[in-house]
Order: C-alpha cells, then sequence, then structure tokens
C-alpha cells in the first residue's frame, strides 16, 4: 500500500471515529415541558378483550398522578395525564399514538398496553423523540435495543419478563421439592409461548425433561383433556402458563380426579382474582411473582392509607393491575425529580440512565437502569395462596 | 339537469359518461395528491389507512356486492398478504417482487377456497368462511419456521431502488393511493367486462344466470380469488404500515368489520367501499377529537349564555368526565351503525345519491324513487 494511501485510510477512519458518537446521538424531545407542566401519554385497552387489565391500570395512573399534583408536582410542575382507549386494535394505538405526539405534544408514553398494539405503534414515538416508558407487556422488544440504532434506547421496562420470573420460580421449586417430572399447560398466545420458553431454557439447564406438554386456546374453559394427559404422564410439578379462569379450570379438574399434584403459576396468576374466585379449588397454588400483593387488613402505614385512598377514588378494591399502573407513572416522577428543575429529554434520559435506584411504597425489587440495560430487575418471588390469600413463600430469587 | 344521450354500447359503459365526472375525479386526485404537503401526519395515517381499508372494500365489493357471495373471512386473506410479504422480505426479497407474490398467492388461496363454497349458499357459505379464517389463523400460530407462531413478526420499511420509504412518509401514502386507484380502475373495467356482467348475474339469480349459459361454478371461483388478490395487495400495506404483525391481529373481528364497512358505505357500488372506509377509519379519531374539545366549545357557549366563569369551568369538567367515561366511543360507533342499517340501508352512497337528485330535481323530488320492487342481495335471491 502506498503512503499516500495509507494516509488516506488513516484520514477516513479518523473521520469516522469523529462522526460515529454523532450519529449515535439519541434525538429525545423536549415538547410537553412547560414551566407549569409535563405532559404524558397512555393508551389502554378500556373496551376491548383485556380491559380487565386496562381500566384498573389506568385508574392506577391517574391515582399517582392525582397525589403528585396534590404534593405539589415534579419540581413545581404539575403532571398532565392524556389517555386513549386502544381496544386492543394496533391500528388504533397507531393513530392514538400519533394524535398524542402531534396533538397534545406528549413529552412521554408510559404503561401503554399490550404487544401488538405497543409494537405496531413504537417506531412513532421513537422518530418523535418521545420516551417509551413501562408498557404493559413484559416481551422483549420492550427493553432489549440495538445500541446501533440510537433511537431505540428510548425505550425502558419495569416489568418483570415471562421467561426469567419463570426460570427463576422453576429453579427455586424443583431444588426446594426435588421435583422429577415437570410439566407445563400454556396458552396457545404469545404470552404462553414466553412462559413455555422459561420452562424449557430452565429445564436443559437443570438437565431434566420435560414429562408432558399441554396447550389450550384462549377463550378455553374445559381443560379436562389437558389434565387428564398430565396425570398419565405422571407429572409431579404442573407450571401454568395461564391466567385467571384457566387457573382456576386447571386446578378444580385436578381436584375432582383426586390427583394430588403441585401447580406452579406464572406471574398473570399471581392476582387477588385467582384465590378469591378460585376458593378452595386454588389453595395451595404456587405462582411467580414481582412484588407482594398488599390486603387492606393486614397492610401497615402507606400501603394502607394507598389502598383506601384507592377504594375512595374509583370505588372497587385495588389489586395487581392498579398498583403497575400506579408505580409506571410514579417511576418517572422519581426520574423526572432527578432530572432536575430545566428538566429537557435528554436530562430525562441521562436520569433514567444513571443508576439511580427507585423504591416504591409496596416493597417490591428496587427498579434501576443503565446504559446498556433497560429492564429494571429479573428479581422473582414465590408466593403461595395460603387460606385464600397470598402468602410470601421466598423472595429475591434469579435463575 | 344534465340528458345523456347515448347512441352506442360504447356510451353505456364509458368509465367517464360525461365531462364531469373527469373535472370531479380530477379535482379529488389533485386534492389527495397535495394532501402530505397540508396535513399532518396524523392525518395522513389515517387517509393511509382509509386506502388501505378501501382496497380491501373494493375487494370484498367484487365478491359480497357484485357476485352475492358473502364472507367472514377476509381477514385471512389480509393475513395471508401480510405474512407472503413480512416472510420474503426477511429473505431479501425486494419489494416488487414480494408485492406481486402475496397478491398471487392469496389469489390462489381465494380460488381453492371458493371451490367448496360452489355448493354453499346465504348462511353456510359465510359459515365456511369463518371456518377458513380461523384455519389460517391457527395456521399463523403454529407454523413458527415461517410466521414465528405467536411471536409475530417485525416487517421493516420498503426498500425500493436504493431507498426506503418510511411508513408516515408521503411516498409510502403515494403507494397505497396508487394501489386503491389502481384497483378502483380495474374494477371498474371488469365490471364492464363479460366478467363482470357474469358476476352480477350470478347476484341477481343464479338460475337465470345459468340459464343464460354462464358458466357459475367457474365465475364464482373467479369472483374468489379477484376478491382474495386484491385483499392480498392491501395486505403487504396493511402490514408495512402497522409494521409488526402477529396472528391475533387477523381475527373474525376484523372481517366483521370489512363487512361492516361496505354495508355502511353501501353495498351497490365502489363509492361504497372508499366512503365506508373512511368511515371506519376516521370515526375513531373523530369522536376521539369531540372528546378533546367539546367541553371547551360546551363550557365557552354556556358562557356566552350568561353563565359565570366558575359555572362555566364546572360544566366544562362535567362534560369532560361524561365524555371520557369507558366505553362510550364504542357505545355511539355500535348506534351510528345501528341507525345507519336501519334507516339508510343503501349506505351512505345511497344517502348521496339521493341527497344529489334531491338538488338535481328540486322541488320535484320524490321519495319514491329509490324505492326498488326487487331487492337484491337478499340471502333468498342468491340462487
Amino acid at each position: 500500500m502506498s503512503k499516500s494511501l495509507k494516509a488516506l485510510g488513516l484520514a477516513v477512519s479518523a473521520l469516522a471515529l469523529t462522526c460515529l458518537p454523532a450519529a449515535a446521538q439519541t434525538k429525545v424531545t423536549n415538547e410537553g415541558i412547560s414551566p407549569t407542566e409535563i405532559v404524558i401519554g397512555t393508551h389502554q385497552d378500556l373496551s376491548g378483550p383485556i380491559k380487565v387489565w386496562g381500566v384498573p391500570v389506568s385508574n392506577g395512573m391517574k391515582m399517582a398522578v392525582e397525589e403528585i399534583n396534590a404534593a405539589g408536582g415534579i419540581n413545581g410542575r404539575k403532571i398532565k395525564l392524556i389517555l386513549e382507549d386502544n381496544g386492543y386494535d394496533p391500528k388504533k394505538a397507531v393513530l392514538a399514538s400519533q394524535k398524542m405526539v402531534e396533538r397534545d405534544k406528549i413529552f412521554a408514553m408510559i404503561g401503554a398496553m399490550g404487544s401488538p398494539t405497543v409494537l405496531a405503534a413504537q417506531d412513532v414515538l421513537f422518530d418523535a423523540g418521545v420516551l417509551q416508558l413501562f408498557p404493559l407487556t413484559a416481551a422483549e422488544f420492550t427493553f432489549k435495543f440495538d445500541p446501533s440504532k440510537p433511537q431505540e434506547r428510548l425505550k425502558f421496562n419495569n416489568l418483570l419478563p415471562y421467561v426469567e420470573s419463570t426460570r427463576a420460580a422453576l429453579k427455586y421449586m424443583v431444588e426446594w421439592k426435588n421435583f422429577k417430572k415437570p410439566c407445563i399447560m400454556h396458552q396457545d398466545d404469545e404470552y404462553g409461548k414466553n412462559v413455555l420458553d422459561g420452562f424449557t431454557q430452565q429445564l436443559t439447564t437443570m438437565k431434566l425433561q420435560p414429562a408432558s406438554v399441554t396447550s389450550y386456546k384462549r377463550g378455553a374453559s374445559d381443560f379436562s383433556a389437558q389434565v387428564a394427559k398430565m396425570k398419565a404422564d405422571g407429572c409431579d410439578l404442573v407450571v401454568l402458563g395461564t391466567v385467571i379462569r384457566e387457573t382456576i379450570g386447571a386446578m378444580g379438574e385436578a381436584k375432582k380426579l383426586g390427583w394430588d399434584v403441585t401447580f406452579l403459576g406464572a406471574t398473570p396468576t399471581n392476582v387477588l382474582e385467582v384465590p378469591a374466585l378460585g376458593k378452595e379449588a386454588v389453595e395451595g397454588l404456587y405462582a411467580a411473582s414481582g412484588f407482594e400483593i398488599p390486603y387492606e387488613d393486614t397492610a401497615k402505614g402507606k400501603v394502607k392509607d394507598w389502598l383506601i385512598n384507592y377504594k375512595k377514588m374509583f370505588n372497587a378494591d385495588a389489586n395487581t393491575q392498579a398498583i403497575i399502573g400506579y408505580n409506571a407513572v410514579m417511576t418517572f416522577a422519581f426520574y423526572a425529580q432527578k432530572a432536575g428543575k430545566d428538566l429537557t429529554g435528554q436530562k430525562m434520559l441521562d436520569a433514567l440512565e444513571s443508576g439511580d435506584k427507585f423504591l416504591d411504597i409496596f416493597n417490591s425489587p428496587p427498579t434501576k437502569f443503565s446504559k446498556t440495560d433497560h429492564l429494571a430487575n429479573t428479581i422473582t418471588q414465590v408466593q403461595q395462596v395460603k387460606g385464600g390469600r397470598w402468602v410470601l413463600v421466598k423472595d429475591n430469587l434469579m435463575f | 339537469m344534465r340528458f345523456l344521450f347515448k347512441t352506442d354500447y360504447e356510451d353505456d359503459i364509458r368509465l367517464f359518461p360525461h365531462s364531469g365526472y373527469i373535472y370531479t375525479y380530477g379535482l379529488l386526485l389533485a386534492a389527495l395528491l397535495l394532501a402530505p404537503y397540508v396535513l399532518s401526519s396524523y392525518l395522513m395515517s389515517q387517509l393511509v389507512f382509509v386506502c388501505i381499508y378501501a382496497t380491501v372494500g373494493v375487494g370484498l365489493m367484487i365478491l359480497t356486492g357484485f357476485t352475492g357471495q358473502a364472507s367472514l373471512g377476509h381477514a385471512a386473506f389480509l393475513a395471508i398478504g401480510a405474512y407472503t410479504a413480512a416472510y420474503l422480505q426477511q429473505h431479501n426479497v425486494p419489494f416488487p417482487v414480494y408485492f406481486l407474490a402475496a397478491g398471487l398467492l392469496t389469489g390462489v388461496v381465494g380460488a381453492l377456497v371458493g371451490f367448496p363454497a360452489l355448493r354453499l349458499q346465504g348462511i353456510y357459505l359465510v359459515i365456511a368462511t369463518i371456518s377458513f379464517a380461523f384455519i389460517v389463523e391457527e395456521i399463523l400460530a403454529r407454523w413458527e419456521s415461517v410466521t414465528h407462531g405467536n411471536e409475530g413478526m417485525r416487517v421493516k420499511t420498503i426498500q425500493l431502488l436504493g431507498t426506503s420509504m418510511s411508513r408516515d412518509g408521503p411516498v409510502f401514502y403515494y403507494l397505497c393511493l396508487a394501489v386503491l386507484v389502481l384497483t378502483i380502475v380495474g374494477t371498474l373495467n371488469l365490471l364492464r367486462s363479460p366478467t363482470g356482467r357474469a358476476f352480477v348475474a350470478i347476484r341477481d339469480s343464479e338460475t337465470a344466470a345459468r340459464s343464460m349459459g354462464i358458466n357459475v361454478a367457474l365465475y364464482k371461483v373467479k369472483s374468489f380469488a379477484i376478491s382474495a388478490a386484491i385483499t392480498g395487495f392491501a395486505g403487504v400495506l396493511f402490514a408495512h404500515k402497522l409494521s409488526f404483525i402477529s396472528p391475533e391481529m387477523f381475527t373474525l373481528q376484523l372481517s366483521i368489520e370489512f363487512i361492516i364497512m361496505i354495508l355502511i358505505g353501501g353495498t351497490f357500488s365502489l363509492h361504497g367501499a372508499v366512503l365506508g372506509a373512511i368511515f371506519l377509519v376516521m370515526i375513531d379519531p373523530f369522536l376521539t377529537y369531540l372528546k378533546d374539545d367539546m367541553p371547551g366549545v360546551i363550557a365557552g357557549v354556556a358562557a356566552t349564555f350568561g353563565a359565570g366563569t366558575e359555572r362555566a369551568a364546572h360544566i366544562q369538567d362535567a362534560v369532560a368526565a361524561f365524555a371520557s367515561a369507558n366505553g362510550l366511543k364504542g357505545a355511539i360507533y355500535g348506534i351510528i351503525i345501528v341507525v345507519f342499517v336501519l334507516f339508510e340501508p343503501l349506505g351512505l352512497y345511497g344517502r348521496w345519491l339521493k341527497i344529489k337528485l334531491f338538488f338535481q330535481l328540486f322541488p320535484l323530488y320524490k321519495r319514491a324513487t329509490f324505492k326498488r320492487q326487487k331487492i337484491y342481495v337478499k340471502s333468498e335471491r342468491n340462487r
């Protein structure tokens, strides 16, 4: 290679190096921040198939906003929450997001609901430099990002992912009770697939063979075939990738067959509705979970006040979903406070990535992000239904 | 009032019966071409969805409106188009190729569905198409090596001639508009050909059509194939617009939306498909707009009628609380549809024709003009 060519090469690479950081700069919007207000947006399913999640989550969010505003706001700025209905329809989610970005000029999208809806709409946010914070889907795309695509740095999630939580809970259960023939019954959709993946990955690591893998279609109400098959295959632990009704249905079926087996549910089974509706059918059910569910009569201090306030405000008992919605806004508020008085998009991003820990009032594991990790944590608990209530069995679990 | 004096068969099948058509449609097209430079990207997004839905509507109109074969399986055709595009794109097939391939494949599947459907009439055909849609949904969820199952697939932006076509940019809008316009022109051409006339004959009376020497089976299959292929093309655009597809997006509900679309638009004309698409896509953002702005407007009105500032603020809060009640939007949407089905069975386009005629004939308009002795497209007339 001639000298001049070498020099040229050096010059080019030097140029490339100087250009790189500039190209990798994430554009973050400063819209939605005024001296008196911060505008945030969310789209929830208020009328579609998962409104049992959408409504309490939006209630929790509204409550957090009112609390923050009553206490004087974030560094003097009140929060204004724009809430739209996506009906679990990706088309509506895209349009709602565009509307919020253009008309309402939101600063951040917080706690948006559903996998297809969040995924279809997220590019709208990234193109505008709007942060996508803590969407209500534990899918990987909500926190895994490609460092070469600077706009993807705008996504953060604090929900416990299904794969990791299932692995942690399964590992603990197998080591604790020495199960030999674990089985799984999972819902036939993206959520169920995640639980199945966690199950298979953990068994491979522990060098165990699944004794039986069964599934059901969303909306099914009869699980006799699946339970009979698992019983015939001699399972000693059944992992449930189910939601509410199916959890109760499967355990009821096992009781009917007189089959005494241990059940371990994925995180969505860890809600108040399961013991409330399942009664003695779900006694003894173990479940993976992210935080302890508070009960009004045993709760203390802040949590008790919170439960009472929630009931007063919405005329309904608070549930896990409401806590998740509340925490989403509270986490945002914590980092926005950290970002300081002269809040900008860039300062918000820096605050989120600073590694500062956010602790909620419900004693959940701490939330913490870094420049490379945009998932809050994967620390899992195992809880059990005892006497119609969720009781903590073991916390601080990892796989 | 203009009288068209037809002296020739050519006069009867002209795409533009008189110069007025050229001016009005020319004006409309010009307005649509200028839209990206005037409207915000929120409105542009709605227009893109209108174009995509209208394309599906035209496809469904050929089958249901003109051949008289109802289908509740068009979400499946849309899905096949979308997944073909997503799959081929992952294998680095260029856009023009996979665009055509998606339409072709969907057309073939449509023809395959058409064969068993030959023996079915009315409600039984509807049941058959629903089952077909379920089968496709199930395949999409199971065939993980191709469709990635329930995880869904990301769809990258279109790469054409070395540039990428952002889904929110004007070029993508022009593409959707072009597909819609070409589909409409193609369908109009089809309808004035022997094939199109055979479709209409089958719709009006199968027995009569057969006695006139029309091969009913062949034309039904053709109708299914053409309708499916058009929906497949729309599916490619749909996948690119949403940038993510998963089986749960192509459910029965979407098929029902498509049927509602042509019912509201009017099942006897292609205008109906476009008007129905505009209604279906824009009603939701419109209701959102009302929800956001109505409280302020009402408070303003109250203030001008002498309500004090405090009272006006109170009214504004009350209206806002009512307007953002959960499910209100769904209820209003439902009421509009019920009202349409009850009072305007000819749909939006039928209403427009009536209004137009009212002004053309003023003051001689008679309601009875639109009363028909025989109403076709009823299931008992389908045979």
